[in-house]
């Protein structure tokens, strides 16, 4: 397929991803969050900035950390690229140029779902029902996974709006647990809930360790479950799967073979050892590994071609002799 | 029929037509004697069961269903791109068997004529030149007319593989020609995506009626592609669609064609030429290219030829067309033949070329380098249309009868200083159609483009579209001049033995009116 094309369909995934998941870190920290100190309110809004990286965008505009001031900036304001809006909006342009590759019905839930959210009034939604906002969001993104699921080939496209979504979910997985994990003393009952809430994995979670809220138990399962598809590792095999078959004969494409290092890093880790070292430095390099591979891809397959000099151009038919 | 029922329908029907007026126009659906022509009396019995606020309100759900599959055009205000839809009126135009026979062997005559012209001009003696049937300066002067297309083949001497050919019906019922689209005539994804929504909004109006279908245009279009891809290029030639990109205003269209065809939308910057080869960029490398569908003007097409400021061409492009690898379509340089002093010369050239008389006419044209019709026109200005040459869409168009003394003044200083680049016609009383209007139906002037396709055999598609001038009075159709759309019926041959049984068939058994399926 078109280069352009393939890294349109890889971008329609990650924004998607991106705005589904900035719903979520923003509803579990705003509904958990009515109970609380000012002091730790603070603080659980910057970990949010931290999360989706963009406390420091966030501060050079010297607004107060706020619920309100860092919702709308994270929903609607216009001058971040990394809003819920912003990003449904890129997710839509980037599947309007590759619309020829989509069935009917997954364009036509994605352009809803941006219609809808344009028609909002989504300060008055932050304002008196911020839950309905973000359930609203999540739906709608999961909707379009559903629509894309049931209706797309399993052809080159699909491998790439896979690899765009799991790469970025990987990769807010890994900050939401860098962001959160300082905190996870066992004692911190309320935030652990809140962090497998944000992943959506709180069921989940109880279904394979009971009540236990031993912070190993949680990293463990939002960094290395192989059955929870929103942990890290399952975002990356997910990732992996794609690209094993974007990649022609079995050829072992660069992206791959740093898709598949990281992978198996955290297949084969044990996270008692992770916990006992030093897991923040241990979660920014699978981070740095994530980011490698998603430039990786792009060299191997969105700018691949050989590139021409105008000025060597043969211009008429016979002259230069060709190759 | 139950007694209420009747009476409901009679009631219907009256109020969706009260104070309708034929206002002295050819009426479409009602003769001069107001009453219903027999090919439309199906049609009127089907709708008799709604009432105004039923189609208002289908009216409504047909423009959600369009938003949200984004079936738009961008208009450009002020830099900031707007997505509106292209309104549907709900009553279809309905053209007879017999009718469209007619207006089929005249647009095969005309674009067969259209296309040895361009081919003899292009890569031929300019026979038609030497004998003296167009001057050759009028060709060179036309602002279409390319000499970098010179020497460039087509095969099959498909020059026009898409035209769009503009008909209007005057008082008489009598179709014309008002204008030829032959470089990239658009509205055919219109076509179809009515029908589908007309189906969909209206259902029941289908009854009863042997409509020809549409939906085939992709098949037929990629089918003439490949006819024209080099002979080089094997049994399974790679077509793609060449767009400007995601901000042209056709946008829509442009990847209607290419998932209808099931080929590659590609942009400019997908392109590159290498040794008068085209490639595109893809996941896996360079793939050659053999034919391109172009919805790209000429002068944007190749910045080493024409425009060098074009960032949504491919350098090189013209030289790979010249080599013989790569056909471009439509072909380059197709706008000397639409251009509209050019048009008055078409009957000519029908009957120098294929020597018979032209089936569908031209609108009485007056060419204003000509002293004595000019001197005819600046008399006359406020009687006659006056158009610019190479315009299209409807723009720099001053119809004489409606405009201000200033703006005839403006337009004989134009006409004076620059002769050749305008024409005048008589003001053609065009036909009307019943349209909605608010909650009722009132006369609405129509013209029709259907989509003709050279590739070897010339295929016209049964249909086209009807464009309506929604402001009242409004005789300028173009969808760039907020103008709507309708649905375009060509019944089969036969069909009309189907009016006799109708009123057999609304006995009151059929689904309710309100069963409106939700366009998806």
């Amino acid at each position: 397929m078109l280069a352009r094309d393939a890294e349109s369909l890889f971008w329609t995934g990650r924004y998607l991803e991106r705005a589904e998941d900035t719903a979520r870190l923003l509803d579990v920290t705003y509904h958990g969050l009515l109970e609380t100190t000012p002091a730790e309110e603070a603080q659980a809004w910057s970990d949010v900035l931290a999360a989706v990286r963009l406390g420091r965008v966030f501060a050079e505009g010297r607004r107060p950390i706020t619920a309100a001031s860092v919702s709308e900036y994270l929903v609607f304001d216009p001058k971040n690229a990394g809003s819920i809006l912003s990003a449904v909006e890129q997710a839509r342009e980037n599947a309007r140029t590759v619309r020829e590759q989509l069935s009917t019905e997954l364009w036509e839930s994605l352009n809803s779902f941006c219609l809808e959210l344009r028609g909002r009034n989504l300060r008055a939604d932050l304002e008196f029902q911020p839950h309905e906002l973000y359930g609203l969001v999540r739906r709608q993104c999961q909707t379009v996974a559903g629509v894309a699921a049931e209706t797309m080939a399993r052809d080159e496209g699909w491998r790439f709006f896979v690899l765009g979504w799991n790469l970025e979910r990987a990769e807010m997985s890994c900050r939401l647990l860098s962001v959160r994990y300082r905190q996870l003393s066992p004692s911190a009952f309320h935030q652990w809930m809140n962090t497998l809430r944000s992943a959506s994995g709180l069921e989940a979670y109880r279904r394979t360790y009971q009540a236990s809220m031993d912070p190993a138990d949680v990293v463990e399962f939002l960094l290395l479950s192989r059955t929870f598809p929103r942990s890290v590792l399952f975002s990356l095999r997910t990732a992996e799967n794609a690209l094993g078959h974007l990649a022609l004969d079995g050829q072992l494409t660069r992206p791959l073979r740093q898709l598949g290092r990281l992978r198996s890093g955290l297949e084969f880790s044990d996270v008692r050892e992770l916990m006992q070292g030093d897991l923040g430095e241990e979660l920014r390099q699978v981070e740095e590994g994530i980011r490698q591979v998603a430039a990786s891809v792009a060299t191997q397959y969105f700018s691949n071609s050989r590139e021409f000099d105008l000025h060597s151009l043969h211009l008429l038919p016979g002259e230069g002799g060709g190759r | 029929m139950p007694p209420d029922r009747a009476s409901a329908t009679d009631a219907n029907r009256a109020s969706l037509f009260a104070d309708y007026d034929l206002g002295g126009f050819f009426d479409e659906v009602f003769d001069a004697d107001n009453h219903v022509r027999p090919h439309y009396a199906p049609l009127l019995a089907g709708l008799d069961r709604f009432t105004p606020e039923d189609l208002v309100r289908r009216a409504r759900i047909r423009d959600a269903a369009f938003r949200s599959q984004g079936i738009t055009f961008t208009v450009y205000d002020e830099g900031e791109g707007i997505e509106r839809t292209f309104p549907m009126d709900l009553l279809p135009r309905i053209v007879p068997a017999d009718e469209w026979q007619h207006i089929e062997d005249g647009l095969v005559q005309r674009v067969t004529a259209l296309n040895s012209f361009l081919d003899d001009l292009y890569v031929g003696e300019g026979a038609a030149i030497h004998d003296g049937i167009i001057p050759i300066w009028l060709v060179e002067t036309s602002d279409g007319f390319n000499r970098e297309a010179f020497g460039i083949p087509v095969p099959l001497g498909a020059r026009c593989l898409v035209a769009g050919v503009d008909l209007v019906r005057d008082g008489e019922g009598t179709y014309l020609v008002l204008e030829d689209n032959l470089r990239n005539p658009s509205g055919v994804s219109y076509v179809i995506e009515n029908r589908v929504a007309m189906t969909r909004v209206l259902p029941t109006v289908f009854a009863n009626q042997q409509i020809r279908s549409v939906d085939h245009y992709g098949r037929s279009l990629l089918n003439a592609l490949n006819r024209v891809a080099p002979p080089a290029s094997g049994d399974r030639p790679t077509v793609v669609v060449l767009t400007p990109g995601v901000f042209n205003s056709a946008y829509f269209e442009h990847v209607f064609l290419a998932s209808q065809m099931g080929v590659e939308l590609v942009e400019g910057r997908d392109l590159v030429v290498d040794d008068h080869v085209v490639s595109m960029r893809t996941t896996q490398g360079l793939q050659r290219v053999d034919v391109i569908y172009r919805r790209i003007d000429d002068a944007f097409l190749d910045p080493v030829v024409f425009r060098s400021d074009s960032t949504l061409g491919v350098p090189g492009l013209m030289a790979a067309a010249r080599a013989g690898n790569v056909t471009i379509a439509n072909a380059v340089g197709n706008g000397v033949a639409d251009d509209k002093a050019v048009y008055a010369y078409v009957p000519e050239l029908i009957r120098y070329y294929l020597g018979e008389e032209p089936i569908l006419p031209n609108v009485d044209t007056y060419l204003l380098w000509d002293e004595d019709q000019r001197s005819e026109v600046l008399d006359r200005l406020d009687e006659l249309v006056i158009k610019p040459v190479a315009e299209a869409g409807g723009y720099g168009i001053v119809i004489g009868p409606a405009a201000s003394d200033a703006e005839l003044e403006a337009c004989r200083v134009n006409i004076e200083a620059d002769p050749r680049n305008y024409i005048a016609q008589e003001v053609v009383s065009l036909s009307r159609h019943p349209s909605l209007v608010d909650d009722h139906l009132e006369g609405r002037h129509i013209d029709l483009r259907p989509f003709v396709l050279s590739g070897g055999d010339i295929e016209v598609i049964p249909g086209g579209l009807t464009r309506v001038a929604m402001q009242r009075g409004s005789l300028v159709v173009s969808s760039s001049q907020g103008g709507g759309s309708k649905d375009t019926w060509v019944l089969a041959k036969g069909a009309e033995l189907v009016v006799d049984s109708d009123a057999e068939t609304h006995d009151g058994t059929e689904p309710a009116a309100d069963d409106v399926e939700e366009l998806s």
